[in-house]
């Protein structure tokens, strides 16, 4: 019933991740493929996996490649390329009916992993390397891509907030890579990124539906072919702790109607840590929820914005807050949601609002298991930090954390970067003022 | 109570009417930890002008409803979000074009939390201050979607669309709108919509269906509601063609979004032949528009769009469009294309065996949503209330055929029933 359930193996580098259960209508399979961030691999790093969706060796046209999904009843698939910490990790998920619930003859495990398998490893080449045609095209999906974060004002302003904030870190990049680096990749050199990275990245195959884990270990072996060693693992990256002794302030103009208001902090906790549970309780007293003091006391009782919320970087040591205000309200908000951080070091945390917390932590936790990617979700932070915890053993760990547990986490929060995003000309001219 | 079993989605409902007139589903999902609830109402942005028991004809404020959700919220002890936090659950709620909806999921408490639900719904609490204190928060709602593109596209689209038609108002209304709102205005909304006979609560989880029902009925016997006067909503005549062929909105974008669409000119439809359109026209579009079309193949090779090109239909018995588009660097050209190539579709014809394909598409994606236990919460109310079932949906793909979607075609894709809507940094 909990990830304690998950059964584990490996096949060549590939850890094998298998949940039976029969309590969806689908399988759902992930494949997460991660490497350290750098500033060299991570925009052809990103640009593969938009490659490789386009066509493979037994679908070499896109369109024939679609069509064979539409065919397997629909089945989903997609891709995402995120940041885990310092780790780029690129996602593709299929999620595909058990063939019970529409009379398939055949198993439609074997199909997803085959297509899986064919799409990641038996990739489309010409002349021993990418086929031009879709890279080119890629390469103008991935660079639109990259251009667009500024659409979303929200995410925008998040994302800008942590590349102040880690200037001079890899996490600063963004997981989709850098615009000037796009135009000097070729099919050729993308294809010797493309082995490297097979070669080198950890790759971990989550598969959770009405299955076995000797049929996905046969299934695996057959559908993935590639050279291919022992398993790698995540290597832990120790938080940042800057001696900034002011945070640094940036301001950016752009033709909007709302200010943006976005900090960050740091604290020297992360996934890994025995003290990450009474980070999460931190984080949940502060800004997770409704009931949070940021939500409270920035919208409900000084009606200064729609939302207001803090999140966590559980993998970084990073802790976000974001906020839509009034662009006059600037001091104002920054004021009260920095009085926020003040009380919460100071012990002002009431019995009501820590066991408010732990108790929507913990209901949050037990729904994960709802889910069957969210349940692959979670299991892979294990993978990532070298961890073992269970929903069941987290939960445990929250219902443990005290009031002064807390506060000696808030006491370790130290705010680093402040950030808004105002109204008015310059596009993306960046006013500085750091003290 | 009444048993109905879904064979063919391995699923049973649980039906029974409350006394008040309250419609009561519950869906057990054995194994499933968590418990999903959703309370909705009949009452969305579009009900803004209405008649109670043949009385006097009331228009209220835009952005009202979305405004009363945000209000009842409010208790005279606390707020509602803290009192389920005590109990383990998340609590929210959202305002659509024709409904209203109260939700929470929680994995412990079941029961004290929809006994919660029902009562912080079921009892109005506003006051000249607290109606006051929520126009900031809402002017901050309207300003992020202000600045949110893909929404203004979307409004931009519905507006070129429509004349009068209250669906072109956006659900929030605007900062004058609600400034208008009084106290006055939240009761009487909450007294005509409100009341249980206009209303349907969905429970789908860990959850015993007879247990659950007899705790539904034993909340609402202590409760008294007056008779439920007969709703009349009034909307004035919309012509049937568009209001404008095109909207251009000026924000901060990488790439200019183009959205169009068809506005449909036959009304009225009810019950299953408005979902048999629906299913009809979402094929139709995923035949012309989907990631496998050789329309999409074609556009995508021009770099006329990216994965950001989507298509929708929104349906209701007074209002009726397809939108379709995305980020495009040439919203003209792009435009041009289409109907260039939809013109030669027409002519040709859609072939059997791509129908077939996307049919297959259809029902699986339909099985594939049943895993999600707000989705089947969500849609299956979204369904009733226009007199539908959720669980007719396979059998309606299955009974379609290609003649029937060639004719959706002639229908509903005609030119001048088409318009479009930008957004683009140029003045």
């Amino acid at each position: 019933m909990n990830s304690a359930a998950i059964e584990r193996s490996n096949v060549g580098n590939i850890r094998l991740h298998v949940l039976p259960t029969d309590r969806f209508k689908t399988y759902a399979v992930t494949v997460h493929i991660g490497r350290r961030l750098s500033e060299d691999h991570v925009t052809p790093t990103a640009l593969i996996p938009f490659v490789l969706r386009r066509g493979n060796s037994r679908f070499p046209e896109t369109k024939t490649f679609r069509e064979h999904l539409e065919l397997l009843y629909g089945a989903g698939f997609g891709f995402d390329v995120t940041k885990r910490g310092d780790y780029q990790v690129v996602q593709f998920r299929m999620d595909m009916i058990h063939e019970k619930y529409v009379d398939h003859p055949h198993s439609l495990l074997e199909e997803t992993l085959r297509f899986l398998g064919d799409t990641i490893t038996r990739p489309l080449l010409e002349d021993g390397i990418f086929r031009k045609l879709y890279v080119e095209a890629e390469k103008n999906t991935l660079e639109k891509r990259i251009q667009s974060l500024i659409n979303d004002k929200i995410r925008y302003a998040a994302e800008r907030c942590i590349e102040e904030m880690c200037a001079g870190e890899p996490y600063r990049l963004h997981p989709l890579g850098r615009i000037e680096e796009i135009g000097r990749i070729t099919p050729a050199s993308l294809y010797e990124d493309y082995r490297r990275w097979l070669k080198e990245a950890a790759i971990d195959i989550y598969v959770v539906g009405s299955v076995s884990m000797s049929e996905v270990k046969s299934l695996v072996a057959e559908a993935f072919q590639y050279e291919n060693n022992e398993p790698r693992a995540y290597e832990q990256v120790e938080p940042v702790q800057h001696a900034r002794k002011e945070p640094k302030t940036v301001i950016e103009r752009l033709d909007i109607t709302q200010g943006k208001l976005n900090l960050g902090l740091r604290l020297p906790v992360t996934y890994a840590d025995p003290d990450y549970p009474a980070a999460l309780v931190y984080n949940g007293i502060l800004g997770a929820y409704p009931h949070s003091k940021l939500f409270t006391h920035v919208r409900e009782r000084a009606s200064m914005a729609y939302y207001v919320s803090s999140r966590l970087h559980g993998h970084k040591g990073i802790l976000a807050i974001q906020s839509g205000i009034e662009i006059a309200n600037f001091e104002k908000a920054n004021e009260i949601i920095r009085q926020q951080l003040e009380a919460i070091k100071d012990g002002q945390i009431s019995d009501q609002e820590l066991e408010k917390t732990k108790k929507m932590m913990c209901s949050q936790l037990r729904e994960i298991l709802d889910s069957a990617y969210e349940m692959t979700a979670f299991d892979f932070n294990n993978v990532l930090a070298g961890t073992d915890r269970t929903v069941a053993s987290l939960i445990e760990a929250i219902q443990e954390v005290e009031k002064d547990d807390v506060q000696r986490i808030a006491q370790t929060v130290q705010l680093d970067t402040i950030y808004f995003l105002r109204d008015g000309e310059g596009g993306h001219d960046v006013e500085r003022n750091t003290p | 109570m009444k048993e109905i079993r879904h064979e063919q989605v391995g699923e049973t409902l649980y039906y029974e009417r409350m006394p008040n007139g309250l419609d009561v589903y519950v869906l057990p999902k054995p194994g499933f930890q968590k418990t999903y609830a959703t309370f909705a109402t009949r009452y969305g942005s579009i009900d803004n002008h209405f008649r109670v028991d043949g009385g006097e004809k009331i228009k209220v404020p835009d952005g009202i409803a979305h405004f009363l959700e945000h209000k009842m919220f409010e208790e005279p002890q606390g707020d509602v979000f803290s009192q389920f936090a005590s109990q383990g659950a998340s609590v929210n709620a959202y305002t659509s074009f024709e409904r209203t909806v109260y939700l929470f999921s929680a994995t412990e408490q079941i029961d004290n939390n929809i006994e919660s639900l029902l009562n912080f719904v079921q009892k109005p609490y506003f006051t000249d201050e607290n109606v006051e204190k929520e126009k900031g928060i809402i002017a901050q709602e309207i300003n992020m979607y202000k600045d949110h593109p893909d929404w203004q596209a979307y409004f931009g689209l519905i507006d070129a669309f429509y004349h009068v038609h209250p669906v072109h108002i956006d659900i929030a209304g605007t900062i004058e709108s609600i400034n208008q709102i009084t106290k006055e205005h939240l009761y009487e909304c909450y007294n005509t919509f409100y009341h249980p006979a206009n209303m349907l609560l969905f429970i789908v989880g860990a959850v015993d269906p007879q247990k659950t029902m007899l705790l539904v009925y034993d909340n609402q016997a202590k409760k008294k509601f007056p008779k439920q006067g007969k709703i009349e909503r009034f909307f004035d005549p919309e012509p049937p063609h568009i209001k404008l062929e095109k909207k251009v909105t000026r924000l901060p974008v990488a790439m200019p979004k183009c959205l169009f669409g068809f506005k449909e000119t036959e009304v009225g439809l009810t019950g299953r032949q408005l979902l048999e359109r629906e299913c009809e026209t979402k094929l139709l579009l995923e035949l012309l528009f989907g990631p496998s079309s050789e329309l999409y193949q074609k556009l995508y090779d021009q770099k006329l769009i990216n994965d950001s090109f989507s298509h929708e239909y929104s349906s209701h018995t007074g209002y009726a469009f397809s939108v379709i588009g995305g980020d495009t660097p040439d919203p003209e050209r792009l435009l041009d294309t289409v109907q260039k190539e939809l013109e030669m579709w027409r002519k040709q014809g859609i072939q059997e065996r791509d129908f077939e394909r996307i049919r297959k598409k259809k029902i699986g994606s339909y099985m594939r949503m049943l895993n999600s236990l707000e989705a089947i919460a969500n849609e299956f109310t979204r369904h009733h209330f226009r007199d539908q079932d959720l669980f007719d949906i396979p059998e309606v793909y299955q009974n379609m055929t290609l003649e029937n979607i060639h004719e959706r075609f002639e229908q509903h894709c005609r030119w001048s029933q088409m318009a479009a809507s930008i957004v683009t940094n140029d003045g």
